[in-house]
């Protein structure tokens, strides 16, 4: 008797505790209203790979891949900051010392000239990480290893390694957790480091990753959704290892047949990825997005196409007598019209399929999913952890109160 | 569960003991009612464990206390607030000076001064920009003519004009009416002379300083307009269209910091290698430069000869100008960021700004390279820039002749005359990237006038422009910037916040303050300054390494470490309080209930 009157007092102090939440979740709706129209000037690019050891020897190959891509693409060095958590190139288990190959075929060394990482082995750490997306360095760090973006700056942050539900590995021994990645592009974007940011994550569950994120101007992209794994794309059986993950190598084979010149849309960037392929299910979040992704070319984010504006007139100096011979012809200064770059094809839209598909496992998971979907919904975790903890104290003093 | 409470067999016995001394046990309930006074022993230890516990609380409290500079959030707030509402203006002096116009008895200097500023009114954008002067416009007029000087009485700064110095003036000698006029009037007062003469033609000519002039055959009333529209499009805007300039074109770095990096690329060093003699263009035309541009921004210089640097889009030959060309379409596409390793400053800190101008000289294979404009035209300046990134610029090689025979390469040096005209070119960059046009014409509604060139490559009018917008836009970056602190600061409660932080704060604050009512007292470059070291202070304190989310951990995570020591033990040590405070009680009733008996009985 006394067991069920605590237990349905359990359940009106949790159902309390719920209306208490619908409470705080509309004091919560802080816009950012900054959106100024700023013009796009520059691109950087953030590559992390975040696992070691030999047997991850393909998210090295990942990032170099992309590292190649956007060079390729034109961002300079100074402005890509590459992570590489371990050196498989000089690994003793490397059969081609010094190269790094992400094909079989072992046509391209990715590790040729002109590799410049940024962060290498052990200082590719999550607090490093988050150093150069909010820029808070100590003062001795140098200019190459900071993200000196701006407002007009377009931002990719591209992300390999081992990840589950909401976390990235790093290292092997911490982990980059989704609304610590929210955290630090919210800061990034309260001090207006970059206009757009893309996500690309190659992991297990790659979804689960954005879900706290909520800064306008970010469009994320992942290998997989929730439940789902990466898999790595073929093994190489003279480097003895797998070489590429599906994703990226999809992704490559998408920037392959592109030039800087080339004006692919992100959609059939987003479009190619086929899920039997890549056995899984490539997911973007663009409800933070402004545009829409038709009218964005590819070359917005991996690669960089400045804005230029012609210099009308010099500033004579010294032949101020001549100056004096006014010359009213105005050239009318246009800025290169690079911006209007029309879509060739607009219009594969084969978005990927979303899957719902129901478990029919019996009422009591149904009733452990509706709660979970529930709680998703909760946007203000903390006030939620915080009741939490109001509500270990009678919780608590009842339990004794009974066992006494 | 031990039993603490008292047992009833306990009680019986006591009871009885009791009773075998004393009364006979007729109605003597030991349910309800007992002899002897409850002990309190037993209360004094439960309530002594747990007041230790309590005492301890304090100690436990400051020892997982975490260290906070108090930061003037209020003062921040309040400054943000007033920067949003009310956007900084700037009190600026103009003056008018009429020199003869004789005939007309109604141009008294007070119908002028009201006429110039109903005028100024109408050209002023309405909703008062950012950075320029505030609308309550003071103007002093001066009507100069062969029956006497008359000038406005109601104003304090007078102007040092002295009367009739103007007829032996020679007009045809801008440098020197300008020289003249900074002479005689100085200051820091905007004026414009309107000189009544009999050429037809009539010219506007904005000097060096802050004087503008304008002579021929002019109305009343077009010499109102002209000295109008020069006051608040040339003086208080910089002759550009909007008045506000936006972060894009801000190219000074957070710490208030420029890196000018000069760089001459050797496209193909088999073909010639060009050198050039820095030193000097350093020392005679970007020292004073700089030095101008001092209240805006920290300007450092450095310089680097590259090979080897092709550029990464194509040209064409064409007949007709003989010459290899290239579009706009393709300048995006001219930089080669992966061949030109222009940034390799150290001496630039983490948020200094670095300009990079580069000098790209073709190869022999493209040598007369060209940039077609849109319209077919062929570039004068062979430039353009890129906002906040910098300029480039192409300069060919004379005759483009090279040794065939030689295995060696060519190594020449650019003559000093190629080096100033591309140093003009610099110059025109250098002033777009700030903002500012560099023709050397303003075509306004009433008329042209031509702007006099400094040599120092900005004029006091424009430099005033520059500080007062620089002000504007430090402030406010200072505001956002200290707000966002603010906001992080208050989110993250367990964050530690050092000592310096705070200091940072205060004193970006105290230098916002300053720069507020410097600018309120029509000090542009010394606002400028403050504002400068407001915004740098900010961005300190925002971004100093010790702020870092992930390495603090929330309330919850303390109560999460800390609960399983203490909880458990203090709801034990509290409900054993509670409880034996109970049994006292009860216990003391059933004592009071028996010694009221005893009074009752007997």
């Amino acid at each position: 008797m006394r067991f069920k009157m605590y237990g349905s007092f359990r359940c009106r102090m949790v159902l309390l505790l719920l209306f208490l939440l619908l409470d705080c979740n509309f004091s919560n709706c802080l816009a950012d209203t900054s959106s100024e129209a700023t013009t796009h000037t520059n691109n950087w690019a953030v590559l992390v790979c975040t696992s070691r050891f030999w047997f991850n020897y393909r998210h090295m190959a990942n990032t170099l891949s992309l590292y190649r891509t956007v060079k390729r693409l034109g961002i300079p060095d100074e402005r890509i900051i590459l992570m590489l958590a371990d050196d498989m190139a000089c690994n003793a288990r490397n059969k081609y010392p010094a190269q790094v190959f992400n094909n079989e075929n072992h046509k391209l060394n990715l590790y040729g000239d002109n590799v410049e990482v940024d962060y290498r082995g052990y200082e590719v750490t999550v607090e490093n990480f988050f150093r150069v997306l909010t820029g808070r360095h100590e003062n001795a760090v140098p200019r190459s290893k900071r993200l000196l973006s701006d407002e007009g700056s377009h931002i990719l942050l591209y992300m390999t390694g081992h990840g589950g539900d909401e976390f990235l590995k790093f290292q092997d021994s911490e982990e980059l957790q989704s609304h610590d990645l929210a955290d630090a592009v919210k800061q990034m974007k309260e001090k207006r480091r970059f206009k757009e940011l893309l996500i690309m994550v190659d992991t297990c569950q790659a979804a689960t990753l954005f879900s706290q994120l909520q800064s306008p101007g970010v469009l994320a992209i992942g290998s997989s959704m929730k439940g789902e794994n990466s898999y790595s794309h073929h093994l190489d059986s003279d480097v003895g290892v797998s070489v590429v993950d599906r994703f990226t190598f999809y992704t490559l084979g998408f920037f392959e047949r592109l030039n800087m010149y080339n004006n692919d849309s992100l959609i059939s960037l987003f479009s190619s990825y086929n899920p039997s392929m890549l056995m899984s299910t490539a997911y973007y979040r663009t409800d933070l997005y402004q545009r829409h992704l038709e009218e964005v070319p590819v070359t917005n984010f991996f690669g960089s196409v400045m804005e230029m504006i012609h210099t009308d007139s010099a500033y004579s100096l010294l032949s101020r007598k001549e100056s004096f011979r006014v010359e009213i012809k105005m050239s009318a200064d246009k800025s290169v019209p690079d911006k209007k770059r029309l879509m060739d094809n607009p219009s594969d839209l084969d978005q990927i399929s979303e899957l719902n598909i129901e478990d029919q496992h019996g009422a009591l998971k149904r009733i452990w999913s509706t709660i979970q979907k529930e709680m998703e919904k909760v946007e203000d975790v903390d006030a939620f952890v915080s009741y939490g903890l109001v509500l270990i104290v009678p919780l608590l003093a009842v339990s004794m109160w009974l066992t006494w | 569960m031990a039993e603490i409470s008292e047992s009833p067999g306990e009680t019986h016995q006591i009871s009885e003991t009791t009773h075998k001394a004393e009364e006979p046990e007729s109605d003597f309930d030991p349910e309800t009612m007992r002899n002897s006074k409850p002990g309190i022993k037993r209360l004094i230890l439960t309530l002594s464990v747990l007041f230790s516990f309590l005492l301890g609380f304090p100690f436990l409290w400051k020892s997982v206390e975490i260290y906070r500079a108090p930061l003037p959030f209020r003062e921040i707030d309040m400054l943000s607030a007033q920067i949003e509402s009310n956007p900084l203006l700037f009190p600026c002096h103009f003056q008018a000076i009429f020199v003869g116009f004789d005939s007309k008895p109604s141009m008294t200097p007070d119908a002028l001064g009201s006429s110039i500023l109903s005028q100024m009114t109408k050209l002023t954008s309405k909703p008062p920009q950012c950075g320029t002067c505030s609308t309550n416009y003071s103007i002093a007029v001066t009507v100069d003519s062969s029956l006497g000087c008359i000038q406005t009485r109601n104003l304090e700064d007078t102007s040092s004009w002295r009367c009739g110095s103007m007829g032996t003036t020679d007009f045809s000698d801008d440098e020197g009416v300008d020289k003249a006029l900074a002479d005689s009037l100085g200051g820091k007062v905007y004026s414009v002379v309107v000189v009544h003469g009999d050429r037809e033609e009539v010219r506007a000519v904005v000097g060096k300083y802050r004087h503008a002039w304008v002579v021929g055959r002019v109305s009343e009333a077009e010499a109102v307009a002209r000295a109008a529209e020069i006051f608040v499009k040339v003086f208080v805007n910089g002759g550009k269209e909007e008045g506000l300039i936006h972060g894009e074109f801000m190219p000074v770095g957070a710490d208030g910091k420029i890196v000018l990096s000069f760089n001459l690329l050797n496209s193909d060093p088999q073909d010639w290698v060009y050198d050039w003699d820095f030193q000097s263009i350093d020392e005679t035309l970007l020292s004073p430069v700089i030095e101008a541009l001092e209240s805006v921004a920290n300007i450092s210089v450095e310089s680097q000869v590259l090979y080897h640097t092709p550029k990464s889009s194509f040209s064409h030959w064409d007949d007709e100008q003989e010459s290899y060309i290239f579009s706009t379409k393709d300048l995006p596409f001219f930089v080669n960021s992966n061949e030109w390793h222009l940034d390799t400053s150290i001496a630039a800190g983490g948020r200094s700004k670095i300009l990079q101008i580069v000098v790209y000289i073709p190869s022999a294979r493209e040598c007369p390279l060209l940039l077609q404009l849109p319209n077919g035209e062929i570039s004068k300046t062979n430039g353009f820039i890129s906002p906040m990134w910098g300029g480039v610029i192409v300069w060919n090689p004379k005759d483009c002749l090279k040794d065939s025979e030689s295995q060696h390469p060519l190594r020449r040096t650019i003559s000093q005359q190629d080096l100033q005209k591309v140093f003009e070119v610099v110059m025109g960059q250098f002033r777009q990237l700030f903002g500012l046009k560099s023709n050397n014409v303003y075509v306004g509604a009433s008329g042209t006038s031509s702007l006099l060139a400094s040599e120092r490559g900005f004029t006091e009018w424009e430099l005033d422009v520059l500080s007062r917008q620089h002000t504007c836009f430090n402030l406010h970056s200072c505001a956002t910037t200290l707000g966002s602190l603010s906001r992080l600061v208050q989110s993250l409660p367990r964050m530690i916040i050092m000592d310096e932080i705070g200091k940072q704060v205060m004193y970006s604050l105290e230098a916002a303050t300053l720069a507020r009512s410097n600018a309120s007292l029509g000090l542009y470059d010394s606002s400028a300054v403050s504002s400068r070291q407001a915004r740098y202070l900010a961005e300190d304190a925002f971004f100093h390494p010790s702020i870092m989310s992930v390495s603090y951990y929330s309330f919850e995570h303390c109560f999460a470490v800390y609960s399983p020591f203490f909880l458990p033990v203090s709801m034990h040590v509290l409900l054993a309080a509670l409880r034996e405070w109970r049994r006292y009680k009860q216990e003391n009733k059933k004592y009071l209930a028996w010694k009221t008996k005893v009074k009752k009985d007997s």
